[in-house]
C-alpha cells in the first residue's frame, strides 16, 4: 500500500535559524506522533505537511499529489484536516456558523449535505448541544473542540493536529484522546505533542524530531525499548544520571546509565524520549 | 454518512464547485470584514474632506485637494485592516485560494467605499474641487498600497492581523511623502500648477505598481524564496 505521505530531504530555514534540516519520512494511516522539545521544527514540519507553509527543499507528495505546485496543493487541500497550534476564530460566529464557514472553503457546496456535515462533526466532539452557542461565549477547550471539528469536515484523508491537548484540563484531554483515537480510524493522523503519555495510548508510530531532524522514527515500543537497561532506582539522587526524580515512595527514579548493580526499573516511553533527545544533544555537543 | 470534499457537490466540476464555494463565501466573509475599523477610517475621512466647506470664507484649491487627500489616506488607513482575520491559522490549508478569499473582501468592500468617495469629493465645495478623475487615482493609489501592505504582510510573515503596522506605516509614509518624494515627480501638485498634468501620469503608474503588488501579494507561493525577517511559527 503506498504511504498517504512521503516526504525526503524537507529543509526550512527562518533567517539563520534552520527550522527543517533534511527531514525525510513516511506516514501510513493510524496514528503516527510527533514529538519533540520547544523549537524543535514541530510545527514548522506540520506546517510544510498541512501546505500551509512551503518548504525551501526537498519534496513530498500527499496522497499522491505533489504540493510543490499550484494544482497538486489544491488536491491536497481537498482531503486534508490541519489543527493548528493555536486556532484563531470569528468570535462573533456561532459554533455552527464557523464550522459552516470552514466547510465552505473546503468547497462543500451543496447547502443541505454541508449543514449535515457539520452537526456531524460537532456531534462528533460532542458539542452538538451548544453548536447555537457565539464562540467567544465557549471556553478554551470547546473552542478546541470547535478547532478540530473544522478540521474533521469533508472527512480528510489525512489529518494534522498540532498540540490539541495543550491548555486542556485531564478530562477533556481524556477526551480529546478518544476523538482522535477515532479519527486515526481509517485515515492518517499526524499528532504533534509534548505529551509522552498521549504518544503511549495513541500511536501505532512516533517520530522524534530535536533541531529540525529526525532522531527516531519507529513504534512506542521501539522507543521505550532504547531505555531498557537505564533506568534505576536508587536511595539519593544518583549524580551520573541523565535526569532524576523523587517518586511518590520516597526514592530516586534515575535515568541515564546505571552503575554497576542499580536496582534497574520498567522503562516508559518518556525514558526513551528524554534518552534519544540525550544523544541528540550530545551530537550536537560533538 | 460523511461528506467528502469536492464530491459534496456530486459530480459537479472543480470550477462549477469552486464557484458554488465562492458565491456561498459572499454572506460569511462579508461577516469577517472588518468594519469598524472601515467605518472608522471612512468617518474620519469625511470629516476631512468636509473641513473646507466647515471652516467657512473663501476656499482654495489647495485646501480643497489636501482636504481630499487627507480623506484619501483616512480611507486607506481603514483599509490596511481589510485583511485581517483571526481564523486565519485555522483556515491555512483550504481549497479556496487565498487570492479568491482576498479578491472576495475587496469586491463586498469596493461599492461602499465608491459611494463614500463620491460623497467626499462633492463635500468640497465646487469652486476648490480638483478634477475628479485625478484626484481619484490619488485616492486608489493610496487604497492599493494599503492592500499591497496587508497582503505582504499575510505572505512573507503569515500575520494573521497586519492591519495596525501597515496602518501605522501608510500614516508615515503617508505623512513624509510630500516632504521626501523628489520634487520632478510632482507628486502633490495643486490643480492649475502646469506639473499636474505629468505628476498625474506618474499617480497612474503608481497606481498600477502598487496594484501589481497587491495582486502578486495574494497568492500563495508553491516554492518560498528565504527573507531573513520570516518569523518561526514558535517564535524560538
Amino acid at each position: 500500500m503506498s504511504p498517504t505521505v512521503s516526504a525526503s530531504g524537507l529543509s526550512l530555514r527562518y533567517g539563520a535559524t534552520r527550522a527543517l534540516d533534511d527531514v525525510s519520512l513516511r506516514l501510513s494511516p493510524g496514528v503516527t506522533g510527533l514529538l519533540g522539545p520547544n523549537g524543535a521544527g514541530k510545527t514548522t514540519l506540520l506546517r510544510v505537511l498541512a501546505t500551509a507553509v512551503p518548504a525551501d527543499r526537498g519534496a513530498f507528495t500527499v496522497l499522491g499529489h505533489d504540493p510543490g505546485t499550484a494544482r497538486g496543493r489544491q488536491e491536497v487541500r481537498r482531503r486534508l484536516g490541519y489543527l493548528p497550534q493555536t486556532p484563531g476564530f470569528h468570535p462573533d460566529f456561532t459554533a455552527f456558523e464557523f464550522v459552516d464557514y470552514v466547510a465552505i472553503l473546503k468547497e462543500l457546496t451543496d447547502r443541505a449535505a454541508r449543514h449535515r456535515e457539520v452537526r456531524r462533526v460537532l456531534d462528533e466532539v460532542g458539542l452538538g448541544d451548544v453548536r447555537g452557542k457565539r464562540i467567544r461565549k465557549l471556553s478554551g477547550g470547546m473552542r478546541q473542540r470547535v478547532a478540530l471539528a473544522a478540521a474533521l469536515a469533508g472527512d480528510p484523508a489525512f489529518l494534522v493536529l498540532d498540540e490539541p491537548t495543550v491548555g486542556l484540563d485531564p478530562e477533556q484531554r481524556m477526551r480529546f484522546r478518544e476523538l482522535i483515537a477515532t479519527a486515526g480510524e481509517g485515515r492518517t493522523v499526524l499528532l504533534s505533542t509534548h505529551q509522552t503519555e498521549d504518544v503511549a495510548m495513541l500511536c501505532h508510530r512516533v517520530v522524534v524530531l530535536a533541531g529540525g531532524t529526525v532522531r527516531f522514527d519507529g513504534t512506542p515500543a521501539e522507543l521505550t525499548a532504547r531505555a531498557a537497561g537505564r533506568v534505576w532506582s536508587s536511595e539519593g539522587r544518583d549524580p551520573g544520571a541523565l535526569a532524576g526524580w523523587r517518586t511518590g515512595l520516597g526514592t530516586f527514579r534515575n535515568v541515564g546509565d546505571p552503575p554497576p548493580g542499580a536496582d534497574l526499573l520498567e522503562p516508559t516511553l518518556e525514558d526513551g524520549y528524554l534518552l534519544t533527545l540525550d544523544g541528540a544533544a550530545a551530537e550536537v555537543t560533538a | 454518512m460523511p461528506v467528502t470534499g469536492i464530491r459534496a457537490a456530486g459530480d459537479t466540476p472543480v470550477r462549477e464547485a469552486r464557484r458554488g464555494a465562492l458565491l456561498t463565501l459572499v454572506r460569511p466573509v462579508a461577516r469577517t470584514v472588518p468594519w469598524r475599523a472601515l467605518v472608522a477610517g471612512g468617518a474620519l475621512g469625511l470629516l476631512a474632506a468636509a473641513v473646507p466647506r466647515l471652516s467657512g470664507g473663501e476656499v482654495t484649491p489647495w485646501a480643497g485637494v489636501n482636504a481630499l487627500r487627507a480623506a484619501a489616506l483616512c480611507c486607506a488607513l481603514g483599509a490596511a485592516f481589510l485583511l485581517d482575520d483571526p481564523a486565519r491559522q485555522t483556515t491555512a490549508a483550504v481549497p479556496v485560494r487565498r487570492v479568491l478569499r482576498h479578491a472576495l473582501r475587496c469586491a463586498l468592500v469596493l461599492p461602499p467605499a465608491a459611494a463614500w468617495w463620491t460623497a467626499a469629493v462633492l463635500l468640497v465645495p465646487e469652486e476648490a474641487r480638483p478634477p475628479a478623475g485625478d484626484v481619484t487615482v490619488e485616492a486608489a493609489t493610496a487604497l492599493a498600497l494599503a492592500l499591497a501592505g496587508a497582503a505582504f504582510a499575510v505572505r512573507r510573515l503569515g500575520a494573521d492581523r497586519p492591519g495596525q503596522g501597515v496602518a501605522a506605516s501608510l500614516l508615515v509614509t503617508g505623512v513624509l511623502a510630500p516632504l521626501l518624494t523628489p520634487a520632478d515627480w510632482a507628486l502633490f501638485t495643486v490643480p492649475g500648477d502646469p506639473r499636474w498634468a505629468d505628476g498625474h501620469g506618474h499617480w497612474r503608474l503608481l497606481l498600477c505598481a502598487a496594484l501589481l503588488a497587491a495582486a502578486v501579494c495574494c497568492t500563495e507561493p508553491a516554492r518560498r524564496r528565504t527573507l531573513r525577517t520570516l518569523r518561526s511559527p514558535s517564535r524560538t
